[in-house]
């Protein structure tokens, strides 16, 4: 996965992710294979369970919000809803860049209810992970790491990585 | 906004109160025309047997808006129904050919009433109106076209000639139209108490109703007992007497064949053949002689007619509420919210207070409690404003079968999801963009039927409406069969325009998204039907002030799919928009007392506090630019001042640039930070940058108690 393929259309992620969190939402049975979305980061490669993505979106115009931590950029407009966009590679500690051609927002299910935008440098490919491939991680908002070839995969704790203190 | 716009000018007109009441009658009896004027069309186009009570219904629709417009003294709609009538009351008489132009013109009348309607007020309008109401008039006549009348075939029924002779033309017409479709015709007579026998002769037309069509009732005096009275009922069934008899259980009533059924009912095989055959199949001799007498008198008792007794029922429960006053109402909510959260901030402050912390828990609960009951009427009082998409559909579905005729082009309409509610004011902003979208889909994506067959398409074209809902949202889909969306010609065309340049790489949503684009249509040539110099781009644009989204999905030559996206419910709260540096807020207009343009010499100091003297008070100033963070105007440039108020505190909020008013729907934000202090949640504007709503409440506060932002 050294060069991986970019999907020049968001459509077919967005159909897996729905596919799968359908299957979570009917009981499906998950419990040998786990679906990751991955996307790039700086240059290292990450991912979110597929069943917490709604759907991937291209930048769009961000509205900066006053009084929010650096690491919210502002938030977007999707379909009527208003949703905020973290800078996730501000979020991890790593360098910020700006958006560039193939950098995407990815829509997440928050632990509540509610959703949220998370921007990444692009999104690569759906990942089916047999628990046995799974390394335990030390970082703040990785979960896991899963081997993939030779390189590590850093599978993120959604729920930490949205736990951002307002009182900066 | 454009759209906006248009539905305020529109009540300017002067409306006196007996033309309301006119307006409002003359709407309800329209829309009950149009209702059944769509399913009459409908029947016509699937090929079956109209409803004979679809056009009594219409034709007393007509009549009862003739009366209408008479005691209004309103000529125009009194002259154009007065036709109307007359050409439904042939049909109803089977003397006028129920023919595609007979269909189309009383739709047309229809819609001219409807513009009538929207005219009563402006004589000048009605004025212009005049010569469309005497050309609509003169095609009604035209389109009358008169059925031959056939050779009388009344002379095979076994029925006496006296029962023939009372028929009515109506009854004759339905008589004839029923044996034509070749049913069973039978004579049920009846003997009741005179004494009740309104109830059960009424028991026994519904129980008929069930299977079949009651023709006529005519009393029958026979030789019964004064305290009786007979009728014989004329009624028209794909059951045979033998099955009717066996199904009803009314005592003193038989049931005998008048004329069996040319395609017989398997019950009856055998028994009847290709010809009407007048012969009874069951004949039960009335047990107390009340078979119907040779009388050659015409009854003189009209007998009571249920039909009457229904159109006198159909008075609606339902009442009618100018959509203004629910926005007034929905404005009090809006405010309610607003002094809801200060009373919030209240409690956190006598929370904060160890004297006051247990009172401060008693109030929380308070709080709370009116919190959840107001929760409960802001969406009560939105349910109110709920519509079904029904009569949207209706519209749609009208227009559809006038734009077949005029574009020559065989299409069928589906529409799913009827029942689903929306706003009244979203459907109501929703029709022009999805008639856009319709008309498109019949001039541009459907082919001609030629075209269509040469490809192996079914030669009858397809559109599809399609409403669902989906969350907070309802999906409204207009899918064709036709030819798709020629992305080449698209690109083209928007490369000529400019929108983008000829090296780009698009992606093939990116290309299909350039429809949105200003100026970018994919004809060249302007039609009446949908080149109406607006294109896709209105349509995205008119939507996205109701926080509504268009997409676009197309397959060469499999069709076109167009979805909008609607919020459900809107909260409109009209704004004042501010600009501070390069970013815009808005402001709700309720907190607004007014706005002021100063110069910086204006502005006083008092310790690190700017002041303004404002008619002799002293009023407070903040800096939006300080509040949020942002670089705005340096404080030697002339600014603006938006005075703030709720409740006694005031403060005199500077920001670089005063952007005017608009509607705007208040949507929460969604994140990892949802509340955001000074901030109440975020609108959308025509572009796609949405708008930071100030929550002014806690500005306010902050400024008033000299918090800083957290």
């Amino acid at each position: 996965m050294s060069e991986a393929p970019t999907p020049n259309e968001t459509g077919g992620w967005e159909t897996l992710a729905r596919e799968a969190a359908c299957r979570l939402e009917s009981g499906g049975d998950l419990s040998e294979l786990q679906q990751f979305l991955t996307f790039r980061l700086d240059g290292a490669f990450y991912a979110v369970p597929v069943e917490r993505v709604r759907e991937i979106v291209r930048i769009r115009p961000i509205t900066p919000v006053p009084r929010l931590p650096a690491e919210v950029l502002g938030v977007i407009s999707l379909r009527g809803e208003i949703v905020e966009v973290v800078d996730l590679r501000r979020r991890l500690g790593l360098e910020p860049t700006e958006p560039a051609r193939r950098s995407r927002i990815i829509v997440v299910h928050g632990g509540d209810g509610s959703i949220a935008g998370l921007l990444v440098d692009g999104v690569t490919e759906v990942l089916s992970v047999d628990e046995s491939d799974l390394r335990a991680a030390s970082g703040d908002a990785v979960e896991s790491l899963c081997v993939r070839g030779d390189e590590f995969v850093s599978l993120l704790d959604l729920n930490r990585v949205l736990e951002i203190d307002g009182n900066q | 906004m454009a759209a906006r716009k248009k539905t305020r000018t529109r009540k300017a007109r002067v409306v006196s109160k007996a033309d309301k009441e006119f307006i409002s009658e003359a709407e309800e009896i329209l829309e009950r025309m149009r209702l059944d004027l769509a399913d009459l069309s409908d029947q016509r186009a699937a090929g079956e047997e109209v409803d004979p009570e679809l056009v009594n219904r219409l034709f007393r629709s007509a009549h009862s808006l003739k009366g209408l417009a008479n005691l209004f003294g309103f000529d125009p709609v009194q002259n154009l129904a007065h036709h109307l009538e007359d050409v439904l009351d042939g049909l109803r008489l089977g003397r006028v050919l129920l023919s595609v132009a007979v269909v189309d013109v009383v739709d047309r009348t229809a819609s001219l009433f409807a513009k009538l309607l929207s005219a009563v007020g402006d004589t000048a309008a009605i004025e212009a109106m005049s010569e469309a109401v005497q050309a609509l008039i003169a095609e009604i006549e035209l389109a009358k076209q008169p059925v031959e009348t056939q050779a009388e075939e009344f002379a095979t029924l076994d029925i006496e000639a006296s029962l023939l002779r009372a028929l009515t033309e109506y009854e004759e017409h339905r008589l004839r139209e029923n044996l034509r479709r070749g049913r069973n015709i039978l004579l049920v007579d009846a003997t009741f108490e005179i004494i009740s026998f309104e109830e059960g002769l009424s028991e026994l037309t519904t129980a008929i109703r069930e299977i079949g069509e009651v023709l006529s009732t005519l009393p029958a005096p026979g030789e019964s007992s004064k305290a009786q009275i007979c009728f014989s009922l004329l009624v028209a069934s794909d059951l045979t007497s033998t099955e009717v008899d066996a199904r009803f259980e009314f005592p003193d009533t038989t049931v005998r064949s008048v004329a069996a059924a040319r395609n017989p009912a398997p019950a009856a095989a055998g028994k009847s053949v290709s010809t009407s055959v007048s012969e009874p199949i069951a004949t039960v001799d009335p047990p107390d002689g009340a078979a119907p007498a040779t009388s050659n008198d015409a009854p003189q008792i009209q007998p009571p007619d249920p039909r009457e007794f229904e159109s006198l029922k159909s008075i609606s429960d339902t009442v009618r509420v100018d959509i203004r006053k629910l926005d007034e109402l929905m404005n009090l909510v809006g405010e309610l919210v607003i002094q809801r959260s200060a009373l919030g901030d209240l409690v956190s402050r006598l929370h904060g207070d160890p004297a006051t912390a247990r009172i401060g828990s008693d109030f929380g609960k308070v709080h709370k409690a009116l919190d959840g009951k107001l929760r409960e009427l802001q969406s009560a009082v939105l349910e109110v404003r709920m519509v079904p998409l029904r009569q949207v559909f209706e519209k749609v579905s009208r227009v559809v079968r006038r734009l077949r005729v005029e574009l020559e082009k065989d299409v069928r309409l589906e529409l799913c999801g009827a029942d689903t509610e929306l706003d009244k004011l979203i459907v109501e902003e929703l029709i022009d963009p999805l008639m856009h979208i319709v008309r498109n889909a019949l001039d541009h994506g459907i082919e001609s039927p030629n075209e269509r067959s040469e490809k192996g398409k079914d030669p009858q074209g397809c559109i599809k409406i399609d409403a669902f809902q989906r969350g907070n949202h309802v999906v409204i889909a207009v899918s064709d069969d036709g030819r798709g969306i020629d992305r080449e010609r698209l690109r083209a065309k928007a490369e000529a325009k400019g929108v983008i340049e000829p090296g780009d790489v698009l992606t093939d949503k990116e290309n299909l998204d350039l429809i949105f684009a200003p100026g970018v249509s994919t004809r060249d040539e302007v039609t009446e039907i949908s080149g109406r110099g607006v294109g896709m781009d209105v349509v995205r644009h008119n939507l996205a002030p109701l926080g509504g989204v268009v997409d676009v999905d197309s397959e060469p030559g499999q069709g076109t799919t167009i979805s909008m996206t609607l919020p459900i419910t809107l909260a409109i709260i009209r704004s004042v928009l501010v600009a501070v540096a390069d970013q815009r807020f808005a402001i709700p207009l309720n907190t607004v007392q007014e706005t002021l343009s100063i110069d910086p010499e204006q502005i006083q100091r008092s310790e690190d506090r700017e002041i303004l003297n404002h008619r002799g008070d002293a009023l407070l100033l903040l800096r939006l630019s300080d509040a949020f963070g942002l670089a705005g105007l340096s404080r030697d440039e002339k600014s603006f001042v938006v005075v703030l108020g709720m409740g006694d505190s005031r403060i005199g909020l500077i920001v670089d640039r005063l952007e005017g008013q608009q509607d705007t729907v208040i949507k929460p934000i969604q994140g990892p930070i949802p509340t955001i202090r000074g901030i109440a949640g975020a609108t959308e504007l025509g572009d796609q940058y949405p708008v930071l709503v100030l929550d002014v409440s806690a500005l306010l506060d902050d400024a008033l108690h000299r918090k800083e932002a957290a």
